[in-house]
């Protein structure tokens, strides 16, 4: 079931689920189906970004403990590219969709890394009831000026990626990745509302007002570290760690690390 | 009567499903052979690896079981992976089950 439709587009998902199966006898009197697995669902970052990030690092030794659902965001991987709605909310509203799809009715446990950071967030405010917990990693939220600082880098990357000469040296010297990649990220950029979108969000005012448990990870070389000190300062029992040299691309740069403390947040949260 | 599957037939079926994932894009000079790389020779982009592994968990069931073997490996395990690798992993897994299919 590789796309689902929902809230009008078709998304491109993963759905992973291991485990030991029904046959296997451990000698324990427990049905294994009694024991109710967590629900995690993870939500990854802007334009370069898709689910392959989380597949590729964290979500398979999850998918041992807990249903994993992963997802490109609108507009990435393989999910559908609609001209506009790339706000917040917008995509806060698609995930609310493909809860309702998959019927997942109980609390989940929502791992956001960069924009996926500030769309858990978003989730956890605006539908406390459906988020067990949060799990950040270089969470990207919009404070003061971060309008223009976002739509600013965007432009930046977007800038001349439409030249010719561009294009031709990409073709030459790049490698086939690199150019998909670059070729992908101009369509977006260039035929989309995305820098529009993001540069009218207003700064968040409601961290106070999360109420699930929340952990920040960032990188302690991160371009955005004001936002750690932020959730730690703002959101209610935020536990955040900052991981000495790392940067904003903590999930690949420190996959093992960050492994270790997803299952060890999942296993905490869930015995609650 | 479990029917052996040859890692020649798995070798088959994989390089069908790569022709299907990537299409006439697939960067490949001759034909698919066990070392030949998923990153570093076919550049494959990570979208495209997942799309693959979610095939050849439809042609061959339940008893590939993706997720554990996945979750054994780091990121750059991952990154290094082979065509061989797969196609002994699954080899491995249907022979593994006793009176399968």
């Amino acid at each position: 079931m590789p796309h689902v439709q929902a809230n009008g587009l078709s998304f491109h998902v993963q759905e992973l689920r291991g485990g030991p199966s029904e046959g296997t006898s451990n000698g324990s009197s427990d049905s294994p189906a009694a024991v109710a697995r967590p629900k995690v669902v993870m939500l990854h970052g802007l334009v370069i970004d898709n689910l392959s990030s989380w597949y590729y690092t964290i979500a398979h030794p999850m998918a041992l403990e807990a249903d994993v659902h992963l997802y490109d965001l609108r507009g990435h991987g393989r999910t559908e590219q609609p001209a506009s709605g790339y706000s917040v909310d917008e995509n806060v509203d698609d995930l609310v969709a493909l809860l309702d799809h998959w019927g997942i009715d109980e609390p989940v446990h929502l791992f956001g890394n960069s924009f996926g950071g500030v769309v858990s967030l978003a989730m956890a405010h605006r539908h406390p009831e459906r988020v067990a917990s949060l799990f950040l990693i270089e969470a990207h939220f919009a404070v003061e000026g971060w309008g223009e600082h976002m739509a600013g880098s965007l432009a930046l990357a977007a800038f001349g990626l439409d030249e010719d000469a561009v294009q031709d040296w990409l073709a030459e010297n790049a490698d086939r990745k690199l150019s998909r990649l670059a070729k992908r990220s101009e369509r977006f950029l260039m035929e989309t509302s995305l820098i529009d979108d993001l540069q009218a969000e207003k700064p968040i005012d409601w961290l106070a007002e999360i109420a699930c448990p929340t952990f920040a990870i960032y990188g302690s070389e991160s371009d955005i570290l004001d936002r750690a000190r932020e959730l730690e300062a703002k959101v209610p029992g935020c536990e955040l760690e900052i991981v000495p040299g790392s940067s904003h691309s903590l999930l690949t740069e420190e996959s093992n690390l960050i492994r270790e403390r997803a299952l060890a947040w999942i296993a905490r949260t869930q015995r609650g | 009567m479990g029917e052996e599957i040859t890692a020649e037939a798995v070798l088959a079926e994989l390089d069908a499903i790569l022709t299907e994932v990537v299409g006439d894009d697939l960067l490949l000079d001759g034909p698919l052979a066990m070392d030949t790389s998923f990153d570093e020779d076919l550049q494959l982009e990570s979208i495209e690896f997942v799309a693959l592994a979610e095939k050849l968990l439809i042609t061959y069931g339940e008893r590939v079981d993706f997720v554990a073997w996945m979750a054994t490996m780091e990121l750059d395990d991952i990154i290094a992976l082979t065509v061989g690798q797969v196609v002994d992993f699954v080899v491995e897994s249907l022979a593994a089950v006793p009176g399968g299919g």
